[in-house]
This record gives C-alpha cells, structure tokens and sequence, in this order.
C-alpha cells in the first residue's frame, strides 16, 4: 500500500462521513440545540461577570485595592468550562452512528471486503466527525470574537482560538472512546449510552481520586478529562495535558480497529 | 481463477461448511446451490475474506483469502446477501464512493460510475436517494457497487431475491453478459436461475459438495427415471396386472377418484414405453384423457441429492 491509495482511502472515507453529516436532519437538530444552550449560557455568563466586576470596581474605589480583574480572560475560561460539560452530552450523539450505523445497515461488509484497512476508515471517521464539531464551534467561536475584543485593552484573538484548542482536543479524545463503544454494538442508542456513560466515569475520575487518596488518586487524576481540561483552558499548556488527551485518541482508535477486526471471528 | 481447498467453518460446535473443494476457471459462471441454511453465503463470506475459514485454503487469483486478504480485495466485486448501501446516498454518489475505497484512478471515476449505472439500468434514478429506492432499484445499486471497479471476479450472493420476473431476467442477462472477461460465482436457492445462466453447478448440502458438474451431465448422472402419467377412466385392475408382468417397468403408482385414476408409471433407464403403454390402456378398455413424460429436471436431482441424506440422518438420529 503505498502512501497515495492510504491517503485516497483516507479522503473517500473523510469525504463520505462529511456528507453523511450534513444529510441527516438528526445533526441539524443537535447543531440547533447546542447553539442555542450555548448562547444562552454565553449571555448569563457574560452578565453575571460584569456584574461581579463592577462590584469588585465599586469595592475598588471604596479602597478596599482589590486586584484588577482581567475581564475577557474570566468569560473566556468559565464559558470554556460551561462548553467542556455541555459537549459531554452532545459528543456521544454525534460518535453513536459512527460504526453502530455501518453494522446495523450491512455496510460494514462492504467496507470490510474492499481494499481499504479498517485503521483508515476509523481515522477517516474520527476525521469526519471531529470536522463536524469544529463546525459546531464557528458560531460560538464568532460571537466570542465580536464581544471579547471589544475589551480595553484588547484581547488575543490567539488566547481564544488556543482555549478552544483545548476543546477540540478534548471532543478528539471524547469521539474517539465514543468510536470504540459504537464499534461494540449494533444499536446507536445503547452506543450513545454507553459513550455517554464511559465519558461521564473519566470526566470525574478526579472526585473519585479525591475520595481514594494515595498512590492510585495521583494516577487517577493524570487519567481524568476534567483536571486534564480544567488546567489547558487555564492557560498552562502542559505538555502532559495534550499526551492525555493524544493517548485517549490513539487508544480509542486502537481498540476501534481491533474490535472491527476480531468482529470477523465471531461473526454467525 | 478461484480454487477452493478443504474450505472449512465451524461455529462452536456446529460445521457450517464442511471440507470444500472446487475450482472455477477464468470467465465461468459457477452457479452455487443449495438449499437455504447450506452454507452458500458462508462460504462466500469466506470467499471474499470477510470471514476467516477455521481451516482449509481458498485462492482468488492465485492470493489467499487470509495471507493475501487486500490483494484479493482488489480483485473482487461482491453483492452480499442484503445490498450493502448508504440510504442517505444518491446512486451515483455511492457508486463514486465504492468506485474509490476499490481504488479505481480519479481520471476513470466518473467513466466507471456511468457504465455501471447503465448497465444495470438505473440511468433514470442516478440521482435519486437510495432509501427512496424500491427493493428492485437497490437490488440493482447492489449489483452496480459489485462491478463498478471492473474486477476479475464477481461473487453475487442471490443476486435475483427481491425482483420482479422482468427485472429477474435482465439481471441474468447483465450475469451473462458479464462473463467472459470476469469470472462470476452466484449463489441461489432458484432452480431455473441456475440452468439459465450458469456453466457449471456446485450443489452444497449441510455444508458438504454433494455434486458439482455442468448442469447437463447432473442431469444425465441422475438415475434418469422416466415417468408417464396417464389420466384415464374405467375400470383399472387389469391394466395393473398387465402392467406388473412388464420388465423395465420400476413402479405403479395409482390415486382415484371414483371412476378416474390418475396412474403413474415410472421406468428404469431410457426406456421408452410410451408406444406399448398406450396400446396396453386400449386394450384394457380404459378411456385416455391425457399423458404426460415427464424426465428428469435439475430440480429432481437436486431434490434427490439434497434429501436422500436427509433420511439418512434421521435414520441415524432415532
């Protein structure tokens, strides 16, 4: 296999999820919803911060000296926050149909026997759908833009563009666990579910390790969406961070591609 | 082209093929037949790679189904049991698309995609939804998707289930016109599919080759029974008694209906006893409404070769 037909096969697989996207009505629903939890959140968020400043501004002049408040920096990573939590339920709606789809409707035979690897179709189909949620976050992206650099003295647009970054990252890691489970079953309900349900587990591995304590809550903490997260739209782009994030999508590429293949076995 | 080697699956402890053997030469149509639950689309599933065999070898253009599983690939164009499709697809956007995960060059695409849509006849649908298609026009997508990159080989699980009688004769004649540059294997539990467009004939039984020859040769290696049914009316006995004292004659059989008797006589070999059987009902004062010969059809051999075993088994089995 040479690198033109891996990237050809790539494409065809990248291509025909994208479309598969926008010809479902169901994603138009979700889109819907989601923007306009989104937008809502944004405005309360928005006035809630403004309110507190001004507090904090009226405390300043009483001269109490309370420190100066960097506004669009506060909205940024609260509202990073509200959006982290709000993609846990949309993401394995969006990951469901991913495999769950191709072995309900008999595709997957036909995939299965054309010469393409199952390792290209699941990275295609995390392509696909990851693309789809960027999509998702264009709107949120621009009215974030036209609010926040209003600011004196202005906002990076590069802070707000790096702090959704981490979003992706974290949507990339998610879809891809979410892959694995739709790979697992032929009904996208239990695969929303179970996505659902596995993400939820990671998301607050790190309230478990605080229950636990020792040598394993250290462990469980590196594992945990939420801390990993939490610290990246902070502003401290460790390294570590990003590795978690990259080894939960390999992993769930990884289990993809060999459930796919044992499914051979133990086909009846 | 295709060579089939102690091919064997088992599920648990169930043997769904067992030990088969046979070969297709280049630009055969080899008809694969057998009862429903034989092991047809097991073995094309393996055939195809989409399941591994528990043991024995099958080789599509000279690479193994297992060792060599992306090179057979490339050379296969397979319709499975239920027409692989993407409801939410037009035709000829899914054609693009089976036309490029099968590796067919940019520059040939669109070329491929129109000959395949013409030939199986879906030019006036090419843009339609395939969920707003009825069972014929997906069955034919489905054909389309199996030939759309030209392949070598061609392997139809049923091609036909699910059309209508004209629909089912222009797919034969695409398989048929098909043959030659492609070697095609089809499965199907429809006899006459099988003497139309096929050259030779695998019948599979319980997972076991219980015949394979060109459809002609089955025909003539069956223990060629020759059947007359006469309808007559009258008194019967003594054309029975004449009739017992016949040598050739293999068995009478008799059913009544008051005064009529519809009464069949089976003989051994080629015997013609038409002549001599119709001077005998005369004789015997018998009014004759009607004859008929009947000789042996695919579809006796087949019914001899897939249920002689049957009671077999059951035999063993009390």
């Amino acid at each position: 296999m040479n690198v033109r037909t891996i990237w050809a096969n790539f494409v065809a697989i990248y291509r025909k999820e994208l479309q598969g996207y926008f010809a479902t009505s169901l994603n138009y629903v979700i889109a819907g919803v989601y923007w306009f939890v989104a937008g809502v959140f944004y405005i309360i968020l928005f006035n809630a911060v403004q309110a507190n400043v001004a507090a904090q501004d009226l405390q300043g002049q009483a001269g109490l000296g309370a420190p100066p408040v960097d506004v669009p920096a506060v909205i940024l990573e609260n509202y990073l926050g509200v959006l982290g939590s709000l993609s846990l339920f949309v993401l394995p709606l969006l990951s469901m149909n991913l495999f769950a789809q191709e072995r309900q409707q008999g595709t997957l035979e036909l995939l299965a026997t054309s010469p393409i690897t199952t390792t290209m179709v699941a990275i295609g189909k995390l392509a696909g759908v990851l693309t789809f949620f960027i999509t998702l976050l264009l709107p949120i992206l621009f009215y974030e833009s036209l609010t926040l650099l209003q600011s004196e003295p202005p906002f990076s647009f590069g802070l707000i563009l790096l702090g959704h970054g981490a979003l992706v990252l974290l949507a990339a890691a998610i879809l891809s666990l979410g892959l694995f489970i739709s790979a697992t079953t032929e009904s996208t309900l239990l695969a929303a579910v179970g996505t659902f349900g596995l993400i939820l587990l990671l998301w607050i591995l790190q309230a478990i390790a605080d229950r636990t304590g020792g040598w394993l809550a250290n462990i469980l903490r590196h594992f945990s969406l939420l801390q990993n997260y939490t610290s990246l739209i902070q502003g401290s782009v460790s390294s570590t961070s990003i590795v978690v994030f990259l080894s939960y999508v390999v992993l769930g590429l990884f289990l993809t591609v060999q459930w796919v293949d044992g499914l051979r076995f133990q086909r009846a | 082209m295709i060579t089939v080697e102690h091919l064997t699956k088992r599920y648990g402890s169930t043997l769904a093929v067992d030990d088969l053997n046979f070969t297709v030469e280049k630009g055969e149509i080899l008809g694969f037949l057998g009862p429903n639950g034989a092991g047809k689309t097991t073995t094309m599933r393996m055939l195809t790679g989409y399941m591994p065999p528990s043991s024995g070898t099958a080789k599509i253009a000279g690479y193994d189904v297992l060792d060599d599983s992306l090179e057979v690939r490339r050379r296969i164009g397979y319709l499975p049991e239920t027409p692989p499709l993407y409801r939410e697809m037009t035709v000829e956007g899914f054609l693009h698309f089976v036309a490029r995960i099968k590796g067919v060059s940019a520059g040939d695409r669109a070329k491929r995609v129109d000959w395949a849509i013409q030939r199986c006849g879906l030019t006036e649908r090419r843009h339609q939804l395939i969920r707003k298609l009825s069972k014929g026009f997906r069955q034919r997508v489905g054909i389309a998707q199996a030939i759309v990159h030209d392949p070598p080989v061609i392997i139809l699980d049923e091609p036909t289930v699910g059309l209508d009688p004209k629909q089912i004769i222009e797919v034969r004649h695409l398989i048929k016109s098909l043959a030659g540059d492609h070697t095609i294997i089809l499965s199907t539990h429809i006899l006459p599919e099988v003497s139309m467009t096929c050259n030779r004939v695998v019948i599979i039984h319980k997972g076991r080759v219980v015949a394979t020859d060109t459809i002609d040769q089955l025909v003539n290696r069956s223990d060629n029974r020759t059947q007359y049914e006469l309808k007559v009316a009258g008194e019967v006995q003594p054309l029975l008694a004449a009739l017992s004292q016949w040598t050739g004659v293999k068995g009478v059989q008799t059913q009544s209906q008051g005064d009529s008797h519809v009464v069949t006589v089976s003989t051994e070999g080629n015997t013609d006893i038409g002549p001599e059987l119709t001077a005998l009902v005369v004789q015997s004062g018998l009014r004759l409404y009607e004859m008929n010969r009947r000789r042996a059809t695919l579809e006796d051999v087949f019914l001899q070769l897939t249920t002689v075993e049957e009671t077999v088994d059951a035999d063993t089995d009390e």
